[in-house]
């Protein structure tokens, strides 16, 4: 650890009620043990872990097809790989990056660290989150699978009608896409909904609304993005499914049907989506700002107004990415406005970022260094995407490498350097354990100019001409200088990546021990142990300020009178987080992990006749009966003690 | 060095909340939300195609019946009067009365699914057809498998609390099972009016 960083781990003092405490409740939450134990775990603690290592992967396999486009392009006329599979490569890589990558990395970030940012032990809906989890590695292993047989998805990531329609994409490659697209929603809604109900009636007793976290507050915006737009896409998909398995017309103009219906609806999910990648990396970088500057995040309200401008702004943007069809004169101008417009929420929180470190005392540890990469990466990709907002440049650069830069510039500036950072802010919280300052240091640098050494260029090849998705050009073009720049740049990319890797993996074997509270936070998830105990606190917290840790005493306030016998969480009142009721917690089962997979029969059985919805219909009703079917000695355990039904009803 | 201060005892909560207190209210009132959005990516889909037809529905298509659906949405939106009297009953933690009322909503439940049956059959037209048929018959399909889920929860909850071991936060969630009654039940009346109705009038 670099001695830049302080450690000011406070060591909390047990007396004896606290120890009975901890032994009643190391009993209660306890994992369960083994591989079956580990299907049954519902623990947010557990399964926010596991969906981030899951998504990482992803992330892994995405950044190789990318490394094989970069491959490829690194000279005029290869051959290496073929259009076919060329077709298949860059829709797997989109696909992979945006459905089982980014989102499912933002809101696994979420489910892992609002209980802890707001006090809470576990998720509302721990069950469901399980379920969500497996319906989730269920759609990507099903993706995979299909790729490797030569049947993965060749139609772009956004599959636009008619190229994905029965007559154009005949087979089963775009069925698979569109049932993938299915599993990430499902998971994605079910996130959401677990941490809406969260943030809403679990925050600790005091965290009235002017005292969430922002990350929290992100989250919160992000998860009612996810609620309004992914509907879109799922039902969108399901009719491209239809159109191609029982003859249903919606996308086929000869019958009716429309193309662009298609882009309406996708776009209409498709944009939001930005948002949501990019509205908890906003989160990220105001938990990381605060902390490593020692002060409180300057203009806190504006802060959490911006998000919320964010997220309705974002539904009032999609058709400019439609701006090469025929859309009306008055639609262009309003779309261009709007998006044009939304620079504003964003402009504001950078601002107040930089006034942040501008009156603080930034320390520059990894983590800052990813912020500051993403301050410089996000606002040139805002900048080009101010460009592209404007009509007649956007016809110019439609289906470009200019497009290809921009929206890379934003995704990698606005959600990966942030994650980046995140990593290294909360990993000693997650595992205990510090990682490496200096192979830190290294990643970043490396990450950095490798983004830009890659995607800069493509600004350039852009505006000369290059068209995306194609699979090869020839010399006279001029291009192969710039796109060999580029492939370098990627080489650097994987550089970082494996040194990213490497100091997560040594750091989590032997990285020096954190502490409760390394990095001398602010925030709740910083006063309990490292890596949290299952009950998350021994005893939750009370919130007394918008800055907790930094404005406590001798003493930390706390709850008491919650159960340890059994899991229970203390529910709020979703203004002022005033004392309300108490909840049990279910315990872990198997039929979440079983409903996932009946899950899976179902959807992947869709993709070839339609009686597989009746075949998986029946499949799920045993596990999700017995999903909630009171066990008797669990219940036992939750009705001891209880006293008149009427009088625990308040009523 | 530092020392828990207990400054908060909540002992004297309750286990047993209804309505927007209980954070299951606020999950089913997501899920609402969610199934709302999709209905309406259905309507919008059913009138954005319509600018592609010179006639609503599009010869030879018959327009939709409306004598069959309109007893069966006018039946659904009357079940409502049975869905309150079971709140009531629940809210009361009355078990009998829950057990009741459960036992006719399900009754209700199946007898919708069967007069979904018609609904159907009633839009005269077969979904691979062309695009309005495709948008009409989605548009009630969706609808179906929400009032299709809603049915096997109604019975879920009929057989837990029939023959189950009954818990003070099931009321809870069979409460929440009213709520969603109301609006899947609700939620079609504008829907009926649109697939059933404007066909005569566009």
């Amino acid at each position: 650890m670099s001695a830049s960083v302080p450690s000011v781990t406070e060591t909390m003092v047990l007396n004896d009620g606290d120890l009975v405490t901890r032994s009643e409740l190391e009993q209660s939450w306890r994992f369960p043990r083994g591989f079956v134990g580990w299907l049954r775990n519902t623990s947010h603690l557990s399964i926010g872990k596991r969906y981030i290592i899951t998504a990482f992967v992803f992330f892994g396999l995405g950044g190789l097809e990318a490394g094989l486009i970069r491959l490829q392009l690194s000279r005029p006329e290869n051959s290496w790989i073929g259009p076919d599979l060329y077709n298949q490569i860059f829709t797997m890589h989109g696909t992979t990056m945006m459905f089982l990558f980014a989102v499912p990395m933002m809101t696994a970030v979420g489910l892992y660290m609002v209980p802890l940012m707001i006090g809470t032990r576990n998720v509302s809906s721990p069950r469901l989150n399980l379920y969500g989890y497996f319906t989730y590695v269920v759609g990507g292993a099903f993706l995979y699978f299909a790729f490797f047989v030569n049947n993965g998805p060749d139609a772009g990531w956004f599959a636009y009608t008619p190229l994905s329609g029965p007559q154009f994409s005949p087979g089963k490659r775009v069925d698979v896409w569109a049932q993938t697209i299915t599993f990430t929603e499902i998971s994605a809604l079910i996130s959401a909904v677990i941490l809406i109900t969260t943030i809403f009636k679990q925050r600790a007793p005091g965290m009235s609304l002017n005292r969430i976290p922002l990350f929290v507050w992100a989250m919160l915006v992000t998860s009612f993005m996810i609620v309004f737009s992914m509907p879109w896409v799922a039902t969108a998909s399901q009719m491209l499914a239809a159109d191609r398995l029982v003859d249903t017309h919606f996308f086929n103009a000869a019958e009716g049907g429309d193309a662009l219906l298609w882009q309406h609806l996708f776009w209409f999910f498709g944009h939001p989506e930005v948002y949501i990648i990019f509205i908890p990396a906003l989160g990220m970088v105001s938990a990381i700002v605060e902390t490593f500057t020692g002060r409180p995040i300057f203009a806190y309200p504006v802060m959490v107004l911006s998000l919320i401008t964010t997220g309705f702004m974002g539904f009032g943007l999609w058709v400019h990415h439609m701006f090469a069809t025929p859309i009306p004169q008055l639609g262009q101008s309003f779309f261009t406005a709007a998006s044009t417009i939304i620079a504003i929420p964003t402009g504001v929180q950078i601002f107040c970022w930089i006034a942040t470190i501008w009156a603080g005392k930034p320390r520059f540890t990894t983590p800052l260094l990813f912020v500051i990469g993403f301050i410089i990466t996000f606002v040139i990709g805002g900048l080009t995407g101010v460009m592209i907002a404007s009509v007649p440049f956007d016809l110019q650069a439609h289906d470009t490498y200019f497009i290809v830069a921009h929206l890379h510039y934003v995704l990698i500036g606005g959600g990966l350097f942030p994650l980046f950072g995140a990593f290294y802010y909360w990993f000693p919280k997650m595992t205990g354990r510090m990682m490496s300052e200096r192979m830190g240091k290294w990643n970043f640098w490396l990450f950095f100019t490798g983004v830009n050494v890659t995607f800069f260029p493509m600004h350039v090849l852009g505006l000369e001409g290059m068209t995306r998705r194609i699979y090869t050009y020839l010399p006279e073009t001029g291009w192969g200088p710039l796109n060999l720049v580029s492939s370098l740049g990627a080489v650097v990319i994987v550089v970082s990546m494996v040194l990213f890797v490497a100091n997560a993996l040594i750091s989590w074997k032997r990285g020096v021990p954190a502490g409760d509270n390394p990095w001398g936070a602010a925030s709740l998830e910083w006063a309990t142990e490292s890596p949290p105990p299952p009950y998350v606190f021994l005893h939750v917290p009370v919130c007394t300020s918008e800055h907790p840790l930094w404005e406590e005493g001798e003493t930390r306030p706390v709850v008491t009178g919650l159960r340890t016998d059994i899991r229970e969480n203390l529910m709020t009142t979703l203004m002022d987080a005033e004392p309300d009721h108490r909840h049990d917690s279910p315990e872990p089962t198997i039929w979440p992990f079983v409903a996932a997979l009946a899950t899976g029969v179902m959807f992947i059985t869709a993709i070839f006749t339609v009686w597989g919805l009746v075949i998986g219909l029946l499949l799920l009703f045993p596990p999700l009966l017995l999903w909630g079917w009171p066990r008797k000695e669990e219940q036992r355990r939750r009705l001891a003690g209880e006293r008149d039904p009427l009088a625990r009803a308040g009523s | 060095m530092k020392t828990y201060d207990k400054v908060l005892d909540v002992t004297e909560t309750p286990t047993i909340v209804f309505g927007r207190r209980a954070s299951t209210w606020w999950g089913t009132t997501a899920f609402m939300a969610i199934e709302a959005t999709t209905l309406v990516v259905c309507i919008a889909t059913y009138l954005y195609v319509r600018k592609n037809f010179h006639h609503w529905p599009p010869a030879p298509l018959r327009v939709p019946d409306v004598l069959r659906p309109t007893i069966s949405v006018t039946f659904l939106a009357l079940s409502n009067i049975a869905n309150y009297w079971l709140s009531r009953k629940v809210r009361a933690l009355d078990k009998r009365g829950t057990q009741i009322g459960l036992l006719v909503m399900s009754t209700i439940a199946a007898i919708a699914i069967v007069l979904r049956v018609f609904d159907f059959r009633d839009l005269n037209s077969h979904w691979d057809t062309n695009a309005y048929a495709s948008a009409a018959w989605i548009s009630v399909a969706f609808h179906s498998s929400l009032l299709f889920l809603e049915g096997i929860e109604t019975w879920v909850f009929t057989a837990l609390f029939w023959f189950g071991p009954v818990e003070g936060k099931h009321f809870s969630d069979a409460d929440d099972n009213c709520v969603y009654w109301y609006f899947m039940t609700l939620v079609w009346v504008p829907m009926y009016a649109l697939i059933y109705w404007t066909p005569r009038l566009m």
